[in-house]
């Protein structure tokens, strides 16, 4: 495939080392502070209980400036309790720390008529609300959009479920709670990822769907709810008029899928696991190496031969099987044997080396990516992450210093930011019922007692 | 919580949400024009996301073969001239053709970005501002203009500098594959392109964040993402737990080492997802499967108990005993009856014919003007009053250059083709994935 777009994509790069400066000048993430934050006028809370999938919709919120208020039960949220073997920090789990960044958080106990009050008042005063209640569950506290919006046509309302808030199986899948393993099997992803059997009258354990190591379901659903509040709020811009967001996770990772749906419509074929190559691209994989595993690509006609080159195996290209773009897809997994009898001879480092020696002495054609397959404890041990705040060390004031993922984006004007970790629950109480509606110590000790805070 | 929903909740969520009235509804994005030099896939999706809630895209690729992706087709399979891996990710889009690297192609380009509120580009660190269509040059033609750099590493930074990435570089660099697939096996790499997909969504974010910005200021801004680090962002506890710990996270196939329960089993037909992580849920499970002993088992007391790891994995094989017997479709009745997530493994064709699917927009048919009838995945989020909708699928190369060039540029038809000439803009080469299918009739779908 000889593609003009080669050169936009893969270029050279004898880049204007000015462009870099400047740019890291602009946008050095120890100097984001200084800077304005684009939703600073923003008030949410956050409501959801037992999914990621909504404290990583308010920590983007609260990434980009909003005040989130958190609202746990008394005895704190479920997901303070999802860590791995169990592992707690000074009373928290360790995937709640990474998603209490920038909130206050506050307790109110929905099950009652005065802790419903209390929400009610402050749904009344704020921009955005995130709940992950089974659908149905708020409306029949009293406390969904239908009646919210009446008090605050301006509330944009964002609820998170699995089956959604409408269609046939909402109102049938009710007492089924969210989880990112469900959410991930219902999308179609776990159906594509993983080993396909050698055998397939004897499949081993690990040939089997897969899913996605992270909770990959949760995010997807966290960051759409985020996309639908955002766009949500460009139309209140113009009307003035909040709106109900319906986010179900398995829908948002289905989003990702592709042309899975697509392509069973028209040529009838399910898509299926293919293991550590690709159904459209080749070479584009994993190989084995040395020390590990290699990602490498180099799938157009002139990118093989820069491949090709760097493998010193040019006669591949002759080879009947690996002549066209199509037929090195159709031929990925004798492709694959090729390249990955090359790769086994070197390290991780020696392939990157070869790869960016050719590129740079520009012996021949041919962008080559390549990388090796990091274990997290390698990505951990790289210093452009720590350099570009993706990988920061927090100084938290309740749980001492952390190491977790900052913001994957930087902006010129209002950079996202961090500014603190987690809060154990109810520590905003005091700050937060006395600034929004006005209460006292001691009319805070009384709810307390009654267990509403 | 246990709710049955209150009355009257799923018929008024059902009228609200109705699919028929979508189109009778505003658009949440409608007004925002946005300028895609792109190709494959971070970018596209990008606009593609944002045209979905009514952003008018327009799609710049090079004259003749365009955007890399049309000729990406699954197992090599081209249909109607349309390539399937280009078309999820370029729905709705009005489609130009300019050759950038020409002055004048530049001069075009500026015209049109001087009329965007936002630009997406995806080419390496540096290029735009070489070719003279970088953020500072385009901000002065364009104060207000909001500008999203995507790309692998990022724009600055060791790793920014000679190296190419791809979505499986991303997926590779970031640690998401090493902590994918099964202990003592190979890292796994995802099925999908999923660092391109999820950072076209948080580079939606981003976009949508500034716009909310310049409502107040009036100012643009240039952003920029790395695909890397969007899947770095969503590891959940694995950074935390390193750098309290010093300990590696590995691989641990399909049970969760942090939920407990909560993997997949295999039934009598088919592959069925578990989790129950409250004791409510969990003693809900037990009951499904007839061994309420477990609820008083001190392994299993509490969620804390149940993370420990040789009691997780334990109960992980009671499960699968259990749901060996069972089929799919009674153990996810049994969720709903007790409480707990059952969810079967579904692939594509479960999707088609799923009518909840299809209720809600997720799976999505229409009848499109030049290609006909297409099944594709439908926007992802339903909003109430500003619903998102797919209005065409994607087009040929320089498909409405005539339309976008006049209504925009005020070009005549034989400025037009004058530039043709001088190759600065151009269409379709005749080629499988670049052209219309072989019946379309000249004009249908096009605007001008």
């Amino acid at each position: 495939m000889v593609n003009q777009n080669d050169e936009l994509i893969g270029e050279a790069s004898i880049l204007g080392a000015e462009w870099t400066q400047w740019i890291r000048a602009q946008t050095e993430p120890a100097r984001a502070s200084d800077r304005p934050e684009a939703l600073d006028d923003l008030v949410v809370l956050d409501v959801s209980s037992g999914s990621f999938a909504g404290p990583f919709c308010s920590s983007i919120l609260a990434e980009w400036g909003a005040e989130v208020v958190r609202i746990e039960p008394p005895g704190g949220d479920i997901t303070r309790q999802f860590s791995p073997f169990g592992m707690e920090h000074q009373g928290t789990g360790l995937a709640y720390l990474a998603e209490g960044r920038n909130k206050l958080h506050i307790t109110c106990r929905l099950e009652t008529a005065e802790g419903r009050r209390l929400f009610r008042r402050l749904a009344a005063k704020v921009d955005i609300a995130i709940e992950s209640y089974a659908p149905g569950q708020m409306d029949g506290w009293g406390i969904g959009y239908r009646q919210l919006c009446r008090a605050n046509p301006r509330l944009i309302y964002a609820a998170i479920s699995t089956y959604g808030q409408f269609g046939p199986n909402a109102p049938r899948s009710v007492l089924k709670p969210d989880y990112d393993v469900a959410d991930q099997a219902l999308s179609g992803l776990v159906y594509m990822t993983g080993e396909p059997a050698q055998d397939p009258r004897r499949p081993q354990p690990h040939e089997t769907p897969t899913k996605s190591g992270n909770w990959m379901g949760w995010y997807a659903g966290g960051a759409w709810a985020v996309f639908g509040i955002l766009a949500a709020l460009q139309h209140r811009h113009r009307t003035g008029e909040g709106q109900l967001v319906d986010v179900s996770p398995p829908e948002a990772l289905m989003r990702f899928t592709e042309d899975a749906v697509l392509y069973y419509d028209k040529a009838g074929t399910i898509r299926k696991r293919v293991g550590v190559v690709d159904t459209s691209v080749s070479p584009y994989y994993f190989v084995r190496c040395k020390d590990g595993h290699q990602m490498i690509a180099g799938f157009s006609d002139v990118n093989f031969t820069g491949l090709t080159n760097i493998m010193e195996r040019p006669e591949l290209r002759q080879d009947p099987r690996f002549t066209t773009f199509v037929k090195r897809t159709q031929n990925r997994l004798a492709l694959h044997a090729e390249v990955e009898q090359w790769s086994q001879q070197y390290t991780s480092q020696e392939i990157l080396a070869k790869v960016q020696d050719y590129m740079q002495s520009k012996r021949g054609p041919g962008t080559v990516a390549t990388g090796r397959v990091n274990s997290p404890a390698e990505t951990f041990q790289e210093g452009h992450w720590w350099e570009r705040g993706s990988l920061t060390k927090v100084e938290d004031p309740i749980y001492g210093v952390l190491s977790m993922q900052g913001q994957p984006w930087k902006a010129t004007r209002t950079p996202p930011r961090m500014k603190w970790a987690c809060r154990l629950v109810g520590h905003d109480n005091a700050y937060v019922y006395m600034k929004y509606l006005g209460l006292s110590a001691s009319k805070l000790s009384e709810y307390k007692k009654r267990g509403t805070i | 919580m246990r709710a049955k929903g209150s009355k009257g909740y799923f018929k008024w969520a059902d009228r609200t949400f109705d699919l028929r009235e979508v189109f009778d509804k505003p658009e949440a994005l409608a007004g925002i024009r946005v300028i895609e030099l792109c190709t494959l896939i971070l970018g596209p999706a990008t606009t593609d996301f944002l045209g979905e809630f009514g952003a008018e895209v327009i799609k710049v690729e090079l004259p003749g073969t365009g955007d890399t992706m049309r000729y990406v087709p699954p197992d090599g399979w081209f249909w109607r001239n349309l390539c399937f891996g280009f078309a999820p990710q370029n729905h709705g889009k009005y489609h130009v053709a300019i050759d950038v690297h020409h002055p004048e192609g530049k001069e075009l380009f500026r015209r049109l970005v001087a009329k965007a509120d936002v630009m997406v580009e995806n080419v390496r660190p540096g290029t735009m501002d070489r070719w003279e269509l970088g953020y500072r040059q385009l901000s002065q033609v364009n104060p207000r203009l909001i500008y999203l750099a995507a790309t692998g590493f990022g724009q600055w930074g060791p790793f920014s500098v000679g190296r190419a990435s791809y979505d499986l570089l991303a997926q590779a660099a970031s640690g998401l594959a090493g902590i994918t697939g099964f202990a003592g096996r190979s890292p796994m790499k995802s099925g999908i392109f999923v660092g391109d997909y999820f950072g076209a969504l948080l580079n939606c974010i981003a976009i949508m964040a500034a716009l909310h910005f310049r409502e107040r200021s009036g100012q643009g801004q240039f952003i920029e993402f790395s695909q890397a680090e969007g899947l770095m962002r969503a590891m959940d506890w694995t950074w935390i737990y390193h750098g309290l710990t010093g300990k590696e996270r590995e691989r641990s196939g399909n049970r969760d080492v942090a939920i407990s329960p909560s993997d997949i089993f295999r039934c009598k037909d088919g592959l069925v997802a578990i989790a129950a992580g409250r004791d409510t849920e969990f003693a809900g499970l037990c009951k499904a499967m007839g061994q309420e002993r477990l609820i008083r088992d001190k392994r299993f007391a509490s969620l804390k108990a149940r993370l420990v790891e040789e009691h997780n994995r334990a109960l992980n094989e009671i499960i699968a005993i259990w749901a060996a017997s069972r089929t799919v479709k009674e153990v996810d009745a049994l969720g709903q009856r007790h409480g707990f997530a059952a969810a079967a493994v579904q692939n594509a064709k479960d999707h088609h014919g799923d009518a909840h699917f299809r209720a809600r927009g997720a799976v999505w048919q229409y009848e499109d003007s030049v290609y006909g009838e297409v099944v594709e995945y439908g926007p992802a989020p339903k909003l109430s009053k500003t619903p998102g909708r797919i209005k065409w699928l994607s087009r040929p190369v320089g498909f409405h250059n005539g339309y976008v060039f006049r209504k925009l540029l005020g070009l005549t038809s034989s400025q037009i083709q004058a530039l043709e000439e001088q190759k600065v803009i151009g269409r379709w080469a005749d080629r499988v994935g670049a052209k219309p299918p072989e019946d379309w009739k000249p004009g249908t779908g096009q605007v001008f």
